[in-house]
């Protein structure tokens, strides 16, 4: 069913799918003033058709009357004379006494002075006077002395023509004969009448043959069923009706007018017709006129039409054109002209399109440029470097890339808040962009920022733009109120020879920084070729770090806290050991910070909490085990329940596992770190603050969270019993401690002088060589048998 | 002359054929089938009377009021009619009638004329002067002649019985001298007939 709907609509669309507006809109208007004009034009038509034809009629029927009327007056006259001789006294008593000579000449006499063609006395007998053709004069030999209709004249029809005969008695005093005058309606008498109108119409004269039809006299026949039918209809009405014939003149109005005959029905009539051709002659002027008129009017309707469509539609085809250009990509302008609906688009589609492209351009922007500097982000600056490198070779160019971190920026977001950081970072940014006419200034993330150099360069320009830039930055920024003591560090490669393509130059570029930040930042480093070994090195060592996780090349050594209040071992602090096959013992301190780095420290530390788990539940119960967690092991969400699956796993009692922390867990964000921290306290494990006396020390961690245990920091242990600030340090701590109900370990305690020192400050614990250095698992039970009390 | 004419219509009356005579009773219808009144009904008997015709009405055709009076005259042929003229106006009477052609040329009042009858026939009268003057002066062979009255009825006593001949004459008859001709047999104990006129 939807079939021919769609061919409708197809259909539809073609007959008036018009591609443009202007067109549719003028053909609609044309059309529509084409059929009111042609409308117009047919109306017209039929009025002067009627008009024409109501003025031939009125035309035909004066002039049919004025024939009448001369006819009544002429039979008058002729009456008159008839009768003058029918009474004169002579006239009539030859005719009594038959004197034929005397009515001869007497008729003759009549006939030349009334100026008719036949004049005739016809007796009572019959007998018939005059000249005249035969057949009139048979016609005539009995005639009454009036006419069906009273009259004394009637027109009657012979072979020879057709008569109108005028009928005067003659009495003595009864009738004895008649005055008879016939005027043949022939011809010249047709020409005459036909004079009389004031239109050229043409007179025929009709009479009825034997077999009903009618026929002109002159015996041209234009007998047809039309005309009879019409003819008969005349004879029986009075009234004058008009008739459309097929006449030999062509296509006529017709009037006919029966003449009165001796008997009722009329033998003549007058046919008075005027061709539909010259009736509408006089209105072809007008006709031609309405004509032109309407070709005229069309014209300017098309024109207008046009014009119209034009006005219309252009602004909308400019309208149309301008949005496929926007659709495009490109922008038009359209003009606005008036201040119609029209304009007002116009307007509209111009703000319209200038915001698309300012939001476009925003866009295109924001995928280009970093928002908070403004500074041409990661992508644009790839881009740029690329194109630098491509067209360096070719040009015999260099292309140096000048990789650029703050130094301390982390601090300055922890210190004074992410606003004066990102400030930091505006100025910067704006700072360097003053500082580099000749490159280009990117910001890649963070701290981070990178300059391309590249063109006809200098040898020495990166050189010397990193020291004005080192230089510029090593003056404290005013960062809305705040001084800031910030550096750059910079790495500098240069291509192609450093790196052939964008990415292995940005890649040599950073590993120049990592030197500059390794050589004490606030310094440039260019790359060297063995900055690229390093990092082989250290990705080689990542490499192995998995091979190590998956077969297990990790192992935990143990190394024992001893109780300084029970005198016996009561913890383990667990150590990761790693015996590579070709390395050998690798140092945690080599591979944490790679770990670290690559993040295998989370698997590292879950197979190390598992392990130390496994392990210490085989020692005795009063026994606990210390993992050390590394900051980013807090960041995993999962650490709690690996810690959790490594208890339950063990059935290692939760009281029993210590987790060791270094502050630096809580500069990611305390908020985190707490709730993790409260939910392992939650479960029952125990958390110590490792390293405590380093690093940021703040006070208020140890408010923040009530840790089960504090481990002072080597550092403060080695002098302990040398130096008094050193001893006094730990006895702060110590009494801190106490005084927040913590326990204290003192670390890497070597010899008797701090153990006793430490002894007698009251720590909890302590932990070192002179105790015992880290033992492999298998030797912890042997370590807990052995009577170390002795020791102590 | 009046006294005398009264003389012999009553001797007619009074013949001696009277008592083989009847009487014949006449309908004359006009064309129309309307009573016609006017007409002349003649009964022409074999034996012609020996005794001279004399009618009771006379013969003498007035002049009076522009007018002929009576319209019909039937006069005995051989009859004098005498042509009385009582208008204060002058006539000119004529005939072209074949019984008798004559022309009174204008003559004034108290002028009277008088002309002879001398052929049977129906004779036309007019005057020359004014149109509408007509009469007829019918002159017959026989006695039975009389005008149809009002009703188109004319009586006829006295005509002996046997064949016979009726003869009818108005001007509106169209025949030869406006006259019909009927052969009729008319029985002694009357004859009875209508007569219906053909024509127009």
């Amino acid at each position: 069913m939807t079939v021919p709907v769609t061919e409708t609509k197809r259909e539809r669309r073609r007959l008036f799918g018009f591609q443009h507006l202007r067109t549719r809109l003028a053909v609609l208007y044309a059309g529509l003033f084409a059929i009111t004009i042609v409308a117009v034009a047919i109306v017209a038509q039929v009025m002067i058709r009627n008009h024409a034809q109501n003025s031939v009629r009125a035309e035909l029927s004066t002039s049919g009357i004025v024939y009448d009327r001369i006819w009544a007056l002429r039979a008058k006259s002729l009456t008159g004379s008839a009768d003058v001789l029918a009474r004169d006294f002579g006239f009539r008593s030859a005719v009594a006494s038959g004197d034929g000579p005397t009515i001869s000449s007497a008729v003759a006499n009549l006939r030349a002075r009334a100026g008719v063609a036949n004049a005739f006395v016809v007796d009572t007998g019959g007998d018939v006077i005059g000249d005249g053709p035969a057949d009139l004069r048979d016609a005539i030999t009995d005639l009454p002395s009036t006419f069906a209709d009273g009259s004394n004249n009637a027109v009657i029809a012979t072979d020879a023509g057709t008569y109108r005969l005028i009928v005067a008695p003659i009495l003595a005093p009864v009738e004895i004969g008649q005055v008879v005058f016939a005027v043949p309606l022939d011809a010249t008498e047709m020409r005459a009448l036909e004079r009389l109108s004031a239109i050229p119409l043409s007179a025929t004269m009709l009479h009825r043959r034997a077999d009903g039809h009618w026929m002109s006299t002159d015996r041209t026949s234009l007998g047809d069923v039309a005309l009879d039918r019409y003819v008969n209809g005349a004879t029986r009405s009075s009234g004058t009706k008009l008739a459309t014939l097929d006449l030999p003149g062509g296509k006529s109005f017709a009037l006919a007018i029966p003449l009165a005959g001796r008997a009722e029905t009329p033998d003549a009539a007058l046919l008075l017709s005027y061709p539909l051709e010259t009736a509408l002659a006089s209105y072809r002027s007008l006709q031609i006129g309405i004509a032109l008129a309407g070709a005229v009017g069309l014209i300017l309707v098309l024109l207008g039409s046009r014009r119209l469509a034009n006005g219309i539609a252009r602004p909308i085809a400019a309208l149309d054109a301008a949005a496929k250009a926007l659709e495009e990509g490109s922008r038009a302008e359209l003009k606005v002209e008036g201040s119609d609906e029209i304009a007002r688009l116009a307007e509209s589609f111009n703000t319209m399109s200038a915001g698309i492209l300012e939001r476009e351009h925003r866009i295109t922007h924001l995928a280009f440029h970093d928002s908070l500097t403004g500074l041409p982000n990661r992508t644009y600056f790839r881009q740029q470097m690329e194109a630098a490198l491509i067209r360096a070779p070719k040009m015999g160019e260099k292309a140096a890339v000048l990789c650029l971190d703050l130094d301390g920026f982390k601090g300055v977001n922890d210190t004074l808040g992410h606003p004066v950081g990102d400030a930091l970072l505006r100025q910067v940014g704006m700072m360097l962009d003053d500082l580099v006419k000749d490159g280009t200034v990117s910001r890649l993330g963070g701290d981070e920022f990178a300059i391309i150099l590249s063109g006809r360069l200098d040898n020495d320009r990166p050189r010397a733009l990193s020291q004005q830039i080192i230089d510029k930055f090593r003056a404290p920024i005013l960062v809305d109120g705040h001084q800031i003591a910030t550096g750059v560090s910079i790495g500098i490669a240069i291509g192609p020879g450093d790196g052939e393509d964008a990415d292995l130059l940005l890649k040599s570029a950073d590993l120049a920084l990592y030197r500059a930040k390794q050589d004490g930042r606030g310094v440039f480093r260019f790359f060297e070729p063995a900055l690229d070994a390093a990092a082989r090195k250290r990705r080689q060592l990542e490499l192995d770090l998995r091979e190590a996780l998956l077969t297990g090349q990790f192992r935990l050594n143990y190394q024992p806290i001893f109780d300084l209040a029970k005198d016996r071992i009561g913890c383990f602090e667990s150590l990761l050991r790693w015996e590579h096959p070709t390395r050998g013992n690798v140092s945690p301190s080599e591979f944490i910070p790679v770990a670290e780095e690559t993040g295998l420290i989370v698997a590292i530390g879950e197979w190390v909490m598992h392990e130390a788990c496994r392990q210490a539940a085989d020692w005795p119960s009063h026994v606990r085990v210390a993992v050390n967690v590394s900051p980013l092991q807090f960041r995993n969400s999962g650490f709690s329940n690996i810690i959790f699956q490594a208890l339950t796993r063990s059935g290692l009692p939760a009281n029993r596992l210590e987790i060791e922390i270094t502050e630096s867990v809580f500069l990611e964000g305390e908020d985190g770190v707490l709730q993790v921290l409260h939910q392992l306290r939650g479960m029952g494990v125990r958390i110590a603050l490792d390293d405590f006396g380093t690093g940021y020390s703040s006070l208020s961690y140890l408010r923040s969270f009530p840790f089960d245990k504090i481990k002072i920091d080597k550092s403060f242990v080695d002098r302990v019993a040398q130096d008094e600030s050193s001893a006094a340090i730990v006895l702060a701590i110590v009494d801190l401690a106490k005084a927040l109900k913590m326990e204290t370990t003192a670390e890497g305690v070597e010899d008797r002088d701090q153990l006793d020192q430490l002894r007698g400050q009251g720590c909890s614990s302590i932990q070192g060589y002179w105790f015992s250095r880290p033992v492999e698992g298998g030797a912890v039970l042997d370590l807990i048998a052995e009577p170390m009390s002795a020791a102590a | 002359m009046l006294i005398r004419l009264l003389f012999i219509a009553l001797g007619v009356v009074s013949t001696p054929f009277a008592a083989h005579a009847a009487t014949a009773n006449i309908d004359v219808r006009g064309p129309d089938g309307k009573p016609l009144a006017g007409a002349v009904v003649m009964i022409d008997t074999p034996k012609k009377p020996a005794a001279p015709i004399r009618f009771t009405w006379g013969t003498a055709m007035s002049q009076r009021n522009i007018q002929f009076d009576p319209h019909v005259l039937i006069v005995p042929i051989g009859s004098t009619v005498t042509f009385p003229n009582f208008d204060k106006v002058r006539h000119h009477v004529y005939s072209f009638s074949k019984a008798k052609k004559f022309d009174l040329k204008l003559y004034g009042k108290d002028d009277t004329r008088s002309v002879l009858f001398d052929h049977a026939g129906a004779v036309a009268l007019g005057c020359n002067i004014h149109d509408q003057m007509s009469a007829f002066i019918l002159v017959v062979e026989t006695p039975f002649a009389v005008q149809t009255d009002v009703n188109g009825h004319a009586t006829i006593a006295g005509v002996p019985a046997g064949g016979a001949t009726v003869r009818i004459w108005h001007p509106s008859i169209r025949a030869k001298d406006n006259v019909l001709a009927q052969p009729a047999t008319i029985a002694a104990t009357g004859f009875t007939n209508t007569y219906t006129i053909r024509g127009r």
